[in-house]
């Protein structure tokens, strides 16, 4: 299992899927921060005030850390982050079915149209974390700028 | 690990901010989002848009359905509908819309005048299907429909009549 979890080529593949995943996903939010604010608000769960500050700063997060994962410098804070934001992602979502939500999840994209199945993005996040865990704990460092 | 991880949130935290100064999409940094609570005011979700049908409030909501003309459409599933809705409602699940040709459907769904006074809601401000469904209905040329966003929450919660299918949790 460890010999597994430390192949380069799974950490490889590890990095590309979870960086370009995260640098998909804040692409349309940092276009339409205003959309993106909006979709947090149907979750209900980040006081108003703090809304378009959460819009503005996380999809950079998300951007940062995909960077970062993929060329491999700063990286294992990145993976840190990684695992948090898609811990909090699962969490909140995760949240909306429990509660009965119907909202469009503002996952991927501003949606603004038909909602969206929380389902669906809930598998993905998961799917992700699954990789993003992987790389927590991998201790393969081959093919990054730096290995710190 | 966590050095990095404070300095990856302070690059992102500068880039974000930063760049919203010089963004054409740049909001406020102090969102002016209404926190859950409902009133006499017509609840209006932040992704209203200037095209979008009008927002009532209870007041109105109640004196419509005093008309006893207005058609009350409640945008959630069936179970949700079942559970409490408000009395003399339509069921049409926004989520189970059919395939094809929308307006056939709601022309014998509805089977009302396109001018007829329609008003749609879902559960509350936690759920937008009020709204899609009333975007839906004045795309496809109903002139005379309005969104209820405070919903069948609201309205149990002004202590208004419910009509309930079934007993439900809670």
């Amino acid at each position: 299992m460890r010999k597994l979890i430390d192949n380069d080529y799974l950490t490889l593949l590890s990095r590309l899927l979870v960086g370009g995943m995260f640098i998909y996903a804040a692409f349309y939010k940092i276009v339409d921060p205003a959309a993106f604010a909006k979709s947090i608000w149907f979750y209900h769960l980040v006081p108003g005030k703090f809304i378009n500050l959460m819009a503005l700063v996380l999809p950079w997060l998300e951007v940062t850390c995909g960077i970062a994962v993929i060329i491999g410098f700063w990286h294992r804070g990145a993976k840190l982050w990684a695992n948090i934001m898609l811990i909090v992602f699962i969490a909140a979502l995760g949240s909306t079915i429990v509660r009965g939500i119907s909202i469009d999840c503002g996952c991927f994209r501003a949606a603004k149209s038909a909602t969206h199945s929380a389902w669906n993005s809930l598998w993905f996040d998961v799917v992700a974390l699954v990789f993003a865990l992987q790389l927590l704990i991998s201790r393969s460092t081959r093919w990054m700028l730096s290995a710190r | 690990m966590i050095r990095q991880a404070i300095l990856l949130l302070v690059i992102s935290t500068v880039l974000g901010l930063g760049l919203n100064l010089v963004s054409p999409n740049k909001v406020d940094f102090v969102g002016k989002f209404r926190d859950l609570s409902s009133g006499d005011n017509p609840i209006v979700p932040p992704t209203a848009e200037p095209n979008d049908p009008p927002f009532i409030g209870i007041n109105e909501a109640q004196m419509e359905f005093a008309t006893g003309k207005t058609l009350f459409l409640d945008a959630r599933n069936a179970e949700d509908f079942d559970c409490g809705t408000i009395p003399g409602a339509i069921n049409i699940p926004f989520e189970s819309l059919p395939e094809g040709d929308l307006g056939k459907f709601f022309d014998s769904a509805l089977a009302v005048p396109k001018d007829h006074p329609i008003i749609t809601f879902c559960s509350g401000e936690d759920c937008d299907l009020s709204l899609h469904m009333g975007r839906n209905l004045k795309l496809l040329g109903y002139t005379n429909v309005a969104i209820f966003f405070g919903g069948a929450r609201e309205w149990e919660k002004f202590g208004l009549e419910m009509q309930r299918r079934k007993q439900c949790g809670n």
